[in-house]
């Protein structure tokens, strides 16, 4: 065995010189929406700064900070359950919860909030329903508490995707141990499931503590006043105000994802894959109320918005059918957007797991300081607003590059896409990275595989559950955005959401329902061919 | 096993391919000489769409639409700055338009379009003109107040009768308009005053003007400072069943409003002659009628008259207030709204 082998497997080895220039180049390309805002900021807020420490920017980053740190623990538990009882239990109909439980991701903020909370409170069909079973609910979604829940459940899956895509690749012989010295399943889950599972869960809070401090739509419904909101509010008018908060918006991201990358170090470094189905817990006297939880949490993160959709879109045919307005909808507004939002999102999710995968071989196989650097870029910038993001490419493309002619096309949007979402993938690709044993990969250089010929043949099979569940999480991003869409698409060029969000600003309620319900059916097809059959691959 | 090392290399084929697909798909743009106008809309394309669609089928020129919101369009062009492909801006209010203007990237309208509507209802220096206007009511849920209790004038929603009943929209950049006017009107102390009364009276703060329509509708609360047309939809969709109605204070009074969805041509428009052509078409006879008689909205071409079922227009528009420094006087407002509390509300 050659020395570069021995040095490589102790992980303190110069990584390779083309890795380190990948890596830059990647890291430059995220920077492009940090580094405007850092310009702008510098720039049109030059005499703002004053304002950081003044009361009306302390107010909102406050409660900013306690509704990410809220929405992000609430969501790491839910994940973590749902994750554990639908890959590693025999929860029954697991089948149909694999598919399910990650969906509530694809609501657009703005329709998933309002749709909950017309559904849930009096009027709605929900709260309807509920009431003629006898059950009363009293719920008034507003304020922290409303912005708290809608925010927990759409996000729940950010945690749920790369828990369960490492718990179906865990070895199950520590379990086995455990379970045959007496552990009860909460004592297996306890000590051995979570310790095993826990950069994964910091990996998944991490993006929902981000996704949440640049949320916008359920906030701005929910009437939670948090950086994000004041940013948008001052956008036009009060412009330096707007870019200084952004920057102090980035600069928490910028935090909290070294805090992260603290603790996801602390954690095991090398993890071990299974190499035979994972051991199924059998939940006996828990299977009732573990089925419970499942139904409440999809039941109002998934059903209950989509009941309230469902009604909305009834209430427009039956409007039909009583003679009033018919459906402004064809099949044109249907079709070619669906298909749209099909192949753009599977594009830019490949694109993601490209791009990050570089970055995920840096970290975890080499212990460099530009590492550390590399990972701040690319997984902080989530926490810029999309529409930030939109205008910063617009910017770059347009005065600070030799791109100009690639303004309004595909290439740009799809760019926007991997920069806005590529941190969704870089945990999951990493952990993917490290589910490659060095000697595995050792024995295929020995034998005289290129790297190309390793990649292709024994590390991207290994590293399929993860990679799929990262890139299911830019996918299910992307088939939802909507400012960088509106901005930076070619003129005329429609996805789904586009499609919802023009008939939610013309108030056309059932056609937005039924559009939305589209785009969820969508989802939930692309979910289970792309990531649920993925991340089953070794269970 | 032998399969599954075979999809990553066919995941990578399908993305070349998608990616060629695309590729192909945007280059066959047509570049054959055709008359091609860009306009960034920030009204919506199931409310202008159609008159978009009657101008490319008379004037055989090729509209090329980007929709969005006003602000964020506004956002847009001024970061494309010189390079900006708009030939035309249509916004929701005169505010984003004015941004622009004040950002010198508006070019001068022609004056037999400007003079399609009266002087208030267009920027004094002729950078942009009204086309389509909505106004701000009193919307109120018609099983639980009857029509002589309304008010007279937003004053009076103050008072004991209003308390802990009013919906206000303090993030809603209609209201902000708004409360602009009302401020430049009755100055700050006054405007200041009244929104200090207001949440002190129990006003609560919905973020959206449909919202309030339906929290109205359900009687979820009595009465809300809205735009008008939502109101029409609603009750369009879904007859009977919608349970809330307009209220226009008194004539003249403060708490009217027009705010005017703008047209503004841009001064970097190598078509400004084309770009005109749209804004006529815009305030001809035929379109105005298609404005108020489909969408609801207040025509502001002389001659054309409101559909009928409108509430009585308000005297006052945005556009009449010539407001030195736009900009300066959001801050403002923004300032005076986050201060009062109504926000937390």
């Amino acid at each position: 065995m050659n020395e570069e082998v021995a040095r490589h497997r102790a992980g303190v080895g110069r990584p390779p010189r083309s890795l380190v220039s990948a890596n830059l180049l990647i890291a430059v390309l995220f920077a492009i929406p940090g580094g405007y805002v850092v310009w702008r900021a510098a720039t049109t807020g030059g005499g703002q700064f004053a304002t950081i420490a003044s009361r009306p920017t302390l107010e909102p980053l406050w409660r900013t900070i306690q509704l990410g740190l809220l929405v992000s623990t609430a969501a790491a538990f839910i994940g973590t359950g749902l994750a554990w009882l639908t890959t590693r239990t025999d929860l029954p109909l697991r089948r149909f919860w694999r598919i399910a439980v990650p969906l509530p991701l694809v609501y657009p903020s703005f329709v998933g909030a309002s749709a909950l909370q017309s559904g849930l409170t009096p009027g709605g069909i929900v709260h309807d329903l509920a009431s003629v079973t006898g059950i009363s609910m009293d719920l008034r979604l507003h304020g922290l508490f409303g912005a708290w829940l809608v925010l927990t459940l759409f996000t729940y899956p950010y945690v749920y995707l790369p828990v369960a895509a490492r718990l179906s690749t865990l070895p199950t012989s520590l379990e086995e141990n455990a379970r045959l010295l007496g552990d009860s399943p909460v004592q297996v889950f306890r000590r051995i499931v979570l310790p095993q599972a826990r950069t994964a869960i910091a990996a998944g809070s991490l993006l929902v503590f981000l996704y949440t401090v640049s949320d916008f739509g359920a906030v701005h419904l929910m009437r939670f006043e948090t950086l994000t909101q004041t940013i948008f509010r001052t956008r036009l008018f009060d412009q330096d105000r707007s870019f200084t908060l952004a920057l102090v918006l980035l600069v928490l991201a910028l935090v909290v994802v070294a805090a992260e990358r603290t603790i996801a170090r602390r954690g095991t470094r090398t993890q071990v894959v299974g190499d035979r189905p994972a051991l199924l817990v059998p939940l006996r006297r828990w299977s009732a109320p573990s089925l419970a939880i499942c139904t409440l949490v999809v039941g109002l993160a998934l059903f209950s918005p989509a009941a309230s959709l469902a009604d909305w879109g009834t209430s427009g045919w039956t409007r039909q059918l009583r003679g009033g307005a018919s459906l402004r909808l064809g099949a044109d507004d249907v079709l070619g957007p669906m298909w749209n939002t099909v192949w753009i999102s599977v594009v830019a999710a490949i694109l993601a797991i490209a791009a990050v995968l570089p970055v995920a071989y840096l970290l975890t196989r080499h212990r460099t300081r530009v590492g550390g650097v590399i990972n701040a870029v690319v997984v902080a910038g989530f926490a810029i607003p999309g529409l930030v993001v939109a205008l910063s490419l617009i910017f770059w493309t347009l005065h600070a590059s030799p791109f100009e002619f690639l303004i309004g096309t595909l290439p740009v949007l799809v760019f926007a896409y991997v920069v806005h979402f590529g941190a969704q993938a870089v945990r999951t690709a990493q952990v993917a990275v490290s589910t490659v044993p060095r000697r595995m990969e050792d024995a295929a250089r020995l034998l005289g595989a290129g790297r190309i010929r390793r990649l292709r043949t024994v590390e991207l099979p290994l590293m399929a559950p993860s990679l799929a569940a990262g890139g299911g999480l830019v996918m299910l991003s992307t088939m939802k955005e909507l400012p960088a869409t509106l901005l930076v698409s070619p003129i005329g060029f429609r996805t789904l959401a586009v499609e919802i969000w023009n008939t939610y600003e013309a108030a056309y309620l059932p056609e937005m329902a039924l559009l939305a319900l589209v785009l969820v059916a969508i989802s939930a097809l692309m979910t289970w061919i792309l990531i649920v059959r993925r991340v089953n691959y070794l269970a | 096993m032998l399969n599954r090392h075979h999809r990553p290399t066919t995941l990578i084929a399908i993305t070349l391919l998608l990616t060629t697909l695309a590729a192909g798909s945007t280059s066959c743009g047509g570049d054959d000489g055709d008359q091609t106008l860009t306009v960034y809309s920030g009204r919506s394309e199931k409310l202008v769409g159609p008159i978009f669609a009657e101008f490319e089928a008379v004037t055989g020129v090729t509209l090329d639409v980007r929709y969005g919101s006003s602000n964020d369009l506004a956002l847009a062009i001024s970061t494309e700055g010189e390079k900006t492909p708009a030939d035309v801006f249509l916004s929701r209010s005169p505010g984003p338009a004015g941004y622009l203007d004040d950002l010198a990237m508006l070019a001068p309208i022609d004056t037999k379009t400007l003079d399609r509507v009266a002087p208030t209802d267009r920027s004094p220096d002729g950078t942009w003109v009204g086309f389509a206007g909505r106004a701000r009511v009193l919307v109120y849920n018609i099983d639980e107040v009857a029509e002589v209790d309304l008010p007279g004038s937003v004053f009076d929603l103050t008072g004991p009768n209003y308390q802990n009943l009013v919906a206000v929209p303090g993030s809603n950049s209609s209201f902000q308009d708004w409360f602009t006017v009302f401020r430049l009107r009755n100055g700050d102390d006054v405007a200041t005053r009244w929104l200090d009364d207001m949440v002190a009276n129990g006003a609560r703060f919905y973020p959206k003007n449909r919202a309030i329509i339906e929290a109205v509708g359900r009687n979820e609360i009595r009465f809300g400072l809205v735009n008008h047309y939502y109101n029409h939809q609603e009750v369009a969709a879904n007859g009977d069943a919608q349970r809330s109605a307009n209220h226009a204070f008194s004539q003249g009074d403060d708490g009217g409003l027009m705010i005017i969805a703008t047209a503004a041509i841009l001064d970097q428009s190598d078509e400004k002659e084309l770009a005109n052509r749209l804004l006529t078409h815009l305030l001809s006879d035929s379109q105005q009628r298609y404005l108020t008689d489909t969408v609801y909205e207040y025509p502001l071409a002389i001659g054309v008259d409101a559909a009928e079922t409108l509430p009585p227009a308000p005297a006052d528009t945005v556009g009449a207030m010539q407001i030195a420094d736009v900009a300066a006087e959001f801050t403002r407002t923004i300032e005076i709204i986050e201060a009062s509390g109504i926000l937390d509300q």
